[in-house]
């Protein structure tokens, strides 16, 4: 699954580690997220699309759209 | 309570295993082992539901669930193949399986050959453990654990 977290995290000026404090995972599940080697749950995809005010389609999407 | 102060208190409980392990061959008593160990266990497991400082998430919940059921998923072939032979082994006599002996049931046997199936129980043991690691790893590499931060 891709997806944009590092977009966001770069536009809200927001580190790795600040971002995995906030869903309360560590910060290399984030890091295994942006790079598509880790798909959240729904849950945590959720809390991360509503964190940066997007909505979760337009956070990630699949490799095959 | 701590990570630290946990693995340090586990370190402790496992001493205290070895050493009752000991008294109990000395007292050739196997109930004592036995039921220190799963009180040992239960106090482990019990700790470490207060540890406090823990950073566990989902990933790492995956990487331990899939690594637990790999390990079970190949685990028990071997567990079931040396079991086999051990069955073999038992009733592998002239004319094939015996009679029970009289009077019926009969006492525990008192050969200590029987303990060494316990020796062979602990070896498939360790070798579950090392799988465990090893399919740990893989998915831990898999899922990202050692990635470099590109930050």
């Amino acid at each position: 699954m891709k997806n944009k977290i590092k977009v966001f995290r770069a536009m809200h000026d927001l580190t790795q580690e600040a971002l995995a404090q906030e869903m309360g995972v560590a910060r290399q599940t984030i890091l295994a997220i942006e790079k598509g080697k880790y798909d959240p749950s729904l849950d945590l995809a959720f809390k991360i699309a509503r964190r940066f005010g997007v909505s979760v389609d337009e956070m990630f999407t699949c490799w095959e759209q | 309570m701590k990570q630290n102060t946990f693995f340090l208190m586990a370190g402790l409980i496992g001493l205290i295993e070895v050493g009752i392990f000991w008294l109990s061959v000395l007292l050739k008593e196997s109930m004592l082992i036995t039921i220190a160990f799963v009180v040992g266990i239960l106090v482990i497991y019990i700790a470490r539901r207060t540890i406090s400082d823990k950073r566990d998430d989902e990933r790492s919940a995956l990487i331990t669930q899939k690594a637990g059921a790999r390990t079970l998923e190949v685990f028990w072939i071997l567990f079931f193949a040396v079991s086999l032979g051990s069955l073999v082994m038992g009733f592998a006599t002239p004319l094939g399986i015996q009679p029970p002996p009289k009077p019926f049931p009969r006492a525990p046997p008192d050969e200590p050959h029987i303990g060494y199936f316990g020796l062979l129980q602990m070896i498939l043991l360790c070798c579950m453990a090392f799988l465990y690691i090893g399919f740990r790893i893989y998915y831990a590499r898999k899922y990202g654990e050692w990635d470099d931060d590109e930050e």
